[in-house]
């Protein structure tokens, strides 16, 4: 095809003027009817925001899950703190990352603080980890769950793994036969916990040379890696591997639904920290500080506490966990046997009284470090 | 009047020039800015250093680059393998067929290459099509086909194929038949045909292809999650990991940056070499 200049101009022209005739976006839009949610899966499922939808017709009401907490921190750091009003991650970042950097801002305490009373023992405290130093409250909790490793109990009895704990791993036995679940930052959290060291401390020289060995270790033995916790339950049902280090309810519960029951969350009975050995963390829903903020941000965060909505959440789509909320026992009442059986409920209150909490890791650079080289092999 | 023509081509190409800068070049050189940056930075306003390029070196990743390049030279090559064969029917040979298989391997791009992968993991998985099905008749199993190297291999040959078979095709209907059959009256075997006829000929079109499936292989990462089970790191999930739960976006920018220059490197010189003008028909 040849192309005239005059044709070649004219399109030119018309591309340009079509350009020039799309509105702007204007510059200081009110935002009255606008909620935008950064959030782990869940909270974006159509059972959550629907009705919500329902109660603000005209409101613009958008939720986006994110695929890891530092990814979601990313995107707030990366100049998205103009387009989110609340942001969902685990426990330590509110308090470790996002207030000192100024990406979150306190909530009400007068409209929050009584939902504490209602909460599970462990969060009606109040829970620590939701206030900064100075006392302000920075986030809501809401889902939480164990989460150290997960075994086929048909292969490793319930017994035995939590009695051995992460040395299971380290068993010359068990090389070939466990997948590890490549959620980094818990890696390094239980290949501490594996090497006796506490991560939440910072360590010595002996202690990074002990973590060195652990994860070579354990790279060395796994017989697969992925970030994917559909293909490792899958492996784990068909026998490729009989268990996979990182884990717990939140990536056992799919399977367990399913009637997969043999598929198990474990929390060991010891470990390095106070005689503790598991981890459990727990999400906190937090206020983006958008300088133009949207009033709509504190209402969602106090419509996801009803009952109907708490179950909602807990009970979204891919994943099962248990709320904060279940405490109190109008809400529990909304789950039925099964449903509890798939988040492990029996045993949740021991398993929680044997971890301890997910917290910002104190030689993360390091031991990050030292990870990714092992994982490299 | 020549030189005023050109110059008047080349005022008319500026605003789409400047656009192709702008949309192109611009990420790539915010990603060279900030690879330069010290570590755990995430703005360009600091002192340049160049300390994640040290770590590139001090921590290993090496490895996962020569993982990933040398991964995808063996891709490449199986794909040249399985693809000429096949190419040379769909060019010389199969005539009417050849909108067929066209139409065919067109559609599998339609399904996300991951789907398309989580099909092979349900195939080639213990308890899988294959290892299934092998039990059910003798009896026996085995251990799964996945988590290894030759299994990411195997996608990275299957995602990739198209990106072969088309600029082969191309490249082999440049070959004349005239030249074929006057190589045969001069007494040349098939293999001198093939030798030193055919592949010099065909060359543009080994080559475009050969460029794609080398780069787009050298960047791939699903292949390596999916299929291989991480049974080596890839450099791209290197960078991934160093974006997300490493923090560190010098050194995630230092790491696509090494990349970017080996593969870019490579295109470049492919490219200066192959004669798309000729490739495309433009020039006798």
């Amino acid at each position: 095809m040849t192309m005239t200049r005059r044709a070649f101009t004219a399109s030119l022209g018309a591309l340009a003027g079509s350009a020039a005739l799309l509105p702007g976006r204007p510059a200081l839009a009110s935002r009255e009817d606008e909620l935008n949610i950064l959030c782990w899966e869940g909270y974006n499922t159509d059972d959550v925001l629907s009705p919500f939808r329902k109660m603000h017709p005209g409101a613009t009401v958008r939720a986006e899950s994110g695929t890891s907490d530092p990814d979601m921190i990313n995107k707030l750091r990366a100049g998205e703190v103009n387009v989110w009003d609340l942001i969902n991650l685990n426990q330590p970042w509110a308090r470790g990352q996002l207030l000192p950097e100024g990406l979150i801002k306190p909530l009400s305490k007068d409209r929050f603080l009584p939902y504490f009373e209602k909460m599970a023992p462990e969060f009606s405290g109040p829970y620590p980890q939701a206030f900064a130093d100075n006392g302000d409250l920075i986030g809501m909790p809401q889902r939480y769950g164990p989460f150290s490793f997960v075994v086929n109990t048909d292969k490793i009895s319930r017994e035995m793994a939590e009695d051995q704990g992460w040395k299971l791993f380290l068993d010359p036995a068990m090389a070939g036969r466990y997948g590890v679940l490549t959620y980094d930052n818990w890696n390094l959290i239980h290949m501490c916990l594996t090497g006796d060291l506490n991560p939440f401390q910072p360590l010595d020289e002996a202690g990074f040379e002990t973590f060195d060995g652990v994860a070579k270790q354990i790279f060395g033995g796994a017989k697969l890696l992925t970030d994917d916790l559909v293909a490792m339950n899958t492996a784990l049902i068909n026998g490729e591997i009989d268990a996979y280090f990182t884990g717990g309810t939140y990536t056992a519960s799919p399977a367990r639904l399913d009637g997969l029951t043999n598929v198990r969350g474990i929390t060991p009975k010891s470990g390095p920290i106070d005689g503790k050995g598991g981890v459990v963390w727990i999400e906190l829903t937090s206020l983006v500080n958008n300088p133009d903020p949207s009033p709509l941000a504190e209402d969602f965060l106090e419509f996801v506490q009803k009952p109907e909505i708490c179950k909602a959440v807990g009970f979204a789509e891919g994943t099962y966990n248990p709320v904060a909320q279940m405490g109190d026992p109008e809400v529990a009442a909304l789950w039925d046997a099964e449903e509890r059986d798939a988040i492990q409920w029996d045993s949740l209150p021991e398993e929680m009284e044997r971890s301890v909490e997910y917290d910002v890791v104190a030689d993360y650079d390091k031991l990050m470090q030292i990870y990714t080289a092992a994982k490299r092999g | 009047m020549q030189r005023r023509d050109r110059q008047l081509g080349l005022l008319y190409a500026a605003p789409l020039t400047l656009f192709l800068v702008l949309s192109f070049l611009a990420p790539i050189l915010l990603v060279a800015g900030f690879s330069t940056m010290p570590a755990k930075v995430f703005d360009l306003a600091h002192m340049p250093d160049f300390s994640a390029y040290g770590e590139f070196l001090r921590q290993g990743y090496w490895k996962s680059v020569a993982w990933s390049l040398g991964m995808a030279l063996v891709a490449t090559l199986i794909l040249f393998v399985i693809c000429w064969p096949l190419a040379y029917g769909m060019a010389k040979v199969f005539k009417r067929f050849t909108l067929v298989l066209t139409i065919g391997v067109v559609m599998t791009l339609f399904v996300s290459e991951n789907i398309r992968l989580f099909g092979w993991v349900l195939t080639l998985m213990k308890g899988g099509l294959i290892e299934g099905y092998m039990r059910h008749w003798f009896g026996t199993g085995f251990d799964g086909l996945l988590y290894n190297v030759p299994s990411i291999v195997f996608g990275l040959v299957y995602v990739y194929l198209p990106f072969m078979l088309f600029p082969l095709a191309q490249g082999i209907a440049m070959v004349p038949d005239d030249a074929r059959q006057a190589a045969y009256d001069l007494g040349a075997t098939r293999w001198q045909i093939l030798r030193e006829i055919e592949l010099p000929l065909a060359a543009p079109g080994i080559l475009v292809g050969s460029l794609l499936c080398f780069v787009l292989s050298a960047g791939a990462i699903a292949e390596s999650k999916l299929l291989g089970g991480q049974a080596v790191i890839v450099i791209a999930d290197e960078v991934e990991t160093a974006f997300t739960y490493g923090q560190n976006w010098p050194l995630g920018a230092a790491l696509a940056m090494v990349l970017i220059a080996i593969v870019g490197g490579l295109a470049i010189w492919g490219i200066g070499r192959a004669d798309l003008d000729r490739m495309i028909g433009r020039k006798g």
